[in-house]
């Protein structure tokens, strides 16, 4: 599989065992094939646990995670662009100085954003903070639509009380920017908790 | 013509004589013993003696692999990463603290609430659990068979040579010994099942039955060079019951089936399958379905129920996982069998994949390949337990019982308890499961609302 140019994988800052495993997952997930679509994901049954998995699986075809100059959805990824996705969630490194921490931390809350985002202008609407909301809260037979969106509202005033104070009553907040959503994670260390560890396996996997 | 050259002859007879002589050894050292239910010890001996080589094969690998400086291929059994054991209040609690400082209990979404459902997503993405039980579980040390080996480069020439003598055993000596023992082994069932079919019923026909059954089975053991160990037999399945196993290989059945006398329950199949079944089946009342009537649960649990309740009918034998796994972990039990009200006699069955492999990845490899791959293996070393028998208690339901008996015998077994179901190997998950975590998730948020909406 060496064909996958090493200069990049170099700035993820991930060792070659764990560049392996992910092969290894990307290829199990691909069953062989050099790309991956939305369909491949259907096959790992724990995710279907999860509400938001119609998101997270966008995620990994929304052109602004891939870092791509263009705008919209992708219809297949590569490995390569499967790394590009995983690196959101790499851990901080011990000698990381503060800048380098602070773009790390504004990538990981971009990639939130996105998920957030949907329409892809740039901005949270009222309307898909409610999708969010209610995607979350789905599957529950006795939780009535109009609860959730209640829920979605206050919320949204809530977030419109932080970021632009108090508005006058012909005021209309029209979204969530990204500057705002910065604004709204402070205090919280998201660049300690957005990561999965690799355990430490010190021995490499098959070849095949 | 035929024997043109002087020593042809010889050749012939010298031929003779040795299939004369392989055939008494037979017959005295396995068949025999079989009949009567004892056993010479020789698979004993001859586990040991294995164990010794493949010890001696995995230090030279080792040995070898250290020589060139190179680290040793040794596959990870434990999953690639470390998944935060952190529940999903405990989670967003955390984050919402450190947060705006609002505690869980006021009702509102929080922007951050996502941010637990989107890691527990991608470490699922990463590496999930289902899908790894279902392929071969991974070894420690080299059993000198090249379907388990990752290490190749690091075999000297001694090794080589070693497995190469391991390849000519199993397969110009153990091979057709088995293959000979299987025949014998199968055709004598079919032949003394029918032959006892004609028998009136009676206590002479089912003694008769029970060691027809019993001998035939034990033959198929040898077949298969199985060295099973059986524990606590003071509670094995009796008349009335149902014998719940969890299921590795299609082996299963005849490792269970050599020590103990069951009624078996299963779809009718066509080819040789189905000649054993017909012929067993008028020896003694299995419980055989059409292909029609396996879709009709109710017909299904009303021939057990009937079947169970005959208290001179024998215990029944069912594996609920409905699939086979890889003998580390055990799936989800069907709740049909835990509906019927009878005593459950759980057994576990725990194989030692050191001198043979026996999961049947059904996806992977078809019945003859699988059977042929057993019996180019090795041995199959494997441990039975017998659990003593458990009933369903008033409070609780089918499911909750299944899902007792399946924790004490994935305890027993050494095994782990997963809440998946078998069937997910080939078909996708019931949306019961999907709504599970969104309840627990929605519980949190929208029972607080509705109390500040009151209050």
């Amino acid at each position: 599989w060496g064909s996958a140019p090493a200069t990049s994988l170099l700035s993820l800052a991930v060792t070659s065992e764990q560049i392996e495993h992910l092969h290894r997952r990307f290829k199990q997930l691909s069953q062989d094939q050099l790309t991956i679509r939305k369909e491949n994901f259907d096959s790992i049954p724990d995710l279907e646990f999860n509400p938001i998995r119609g998101k997270i699986v966008h995620a990994f075809f929304d052109k602004r995670n891939l870092r791509q100059e263009s705008d919209g959805l992708a219809d297949e990824i590569n490995f390569e662009d499967f790394l590009t996705i995983m690196s959101y969630f790499r851990p901080i490194e011990m000698n990381m100085d503060e800048e380098q921490l602070d773009r790390f931390r504004k990538e990981k809350l971009k990639f939130l954003f996105h998920m957030y985002d949907s329409d892809h202008d740039g901005k949270i609407t009222l309307q898909e903070y409610r999708n969010v909301v209610e995607e979350l809260l789905s599957g529950n037979p006795h939780l009535e639509k109009e609860s959730a969106r209640s829920i979605a509202d206050g919320a949204m005033m809530e977030a419109a009380s932080i970021c632009v104070g108090q508005m006058g009553p012909d005021q209309v907040y029209e979204g969530i920017t990204f500057e705002d959503f910065l604004k709204m994670w402070q205090g919280i260390d998201i660049e300690t908790k957005m990561h999965v560890r690799f355990l430490n396996v010190d021995t490499i996997a098959h070849c095949y | 013509m035929f024997l043109l050259l002087p020593f042809d002859s010889l050749v012939v007879n010298l031929l003779g004589i040795s299939i004369t002589v392989l055939f008494t050894l037979l017959l005295v050292f396995i068949i025999v013993p079989a009949i009567f239910g004892v056993s010479f010890g020789i698979r004993k001996v001859y586990m040991k003696t294995l164990l010794r080589i493949f010890q001696w094969a995995t230090l030279r690998i080792e040995r070898g692999a250290k020589e060139k400086n190179h680290p040793l291929y040794k596959p990870y059994v434990n999953g690639i990463i470390a998944k935060e054991p952190t529940s999903l209040e405990e989670e967003i609690k955390e984050i919402r603290r450190s947060g705006s400082g609002k505690a869980l209990d006021t009702p509102e979404f929080e922007l951050s609430d996502i941010f637990y459902f989107c890691r527990k997503g991608i470490e699922t993405i990463m590496d999930d659990e289902v899908t790894k039980r279902f392929s071969a579980e991974e070894l420690e040390s080299w059993n000198l068979l090249s379907r388990t080996n990752y290490n190749f480069q690091y075999i000297s020439l001694r090794l080589t040579v070693l497995w190469g003598l391991g390849v000519l055993v199993r397969y110009c000596f153990l091979l057709p010994l088995r293959i000979a023992l299987a025949f014998t082994g199968i055709s004598l069932l079919v032949t003394g099942t029918t032959v006892v079919g004609y028998l009136p019923n009676g206590r002479c026909k089912d003694f008769l039955s029970k060691h027809v059954h019993l001998m035939c089975y034990r033959i198929c053991v040898r077949a298969l060079t199985a060295i099973i160990t059986y524990h606590d037999r003071e509670n094995r399945p009796r008349n009335g019951g149902i014998c719940v196993a969890n299921h590795t290989s299609p082996i299963d059945v005849i490792i269970l089936a050599s020590d103990g006398y069951y009624a078996m329950v299963g779809q009718i199949h066509g080819g040789l399958m189905g000649v054993i079944q017909r012929a067993m089946v008028k020896a003694c009342p299995h419980v055989w379905f059409e292909r029609s009537e396996v879709k009709d649960r109710h017909l299904v649990a009303r021939r057990l129920t009937e079947h169970v309740q005959d208290k001179s009918k024998l215990p029944i034998l069912i594996f609920p996982e409905g699939t086979c796994i890889n003998n580390t972990s055990v799936m989800m039990f069907k709740k049909g069998s835990f509906e019927i009200g009878a005593t459950v006699y759980p057994v576990a069955i725990k194989y030692d994949p050191q001198f043979g492999d026996a999961f049947w990845n059904s996806s992977k490899y078809g019945m003859v390949t699988y059977l042929l791959r057993m019996m180019t293996s090795w041995a199959i070393v494997c441990s039975v337990w017998y659990l003593p028998p458990m009933t369903r208690q008033p409070e609780e339901d089918a499911v909750q019982f299944a899902n007792r008996v399946k924790s004490a015998i994935a305890r027993q077994g050494g095994l782990v308890d997963l809440l998946w179901d078998g069937g997910l190997k080939r078909e996708k998950v019931k949306d019961a499961f999907k709504e599970e975590q969104q309840k627990l998730y929605s519980k949190m948020i929208v029972g607080s609302h509705e109390d500040r909406s009151r209050s």
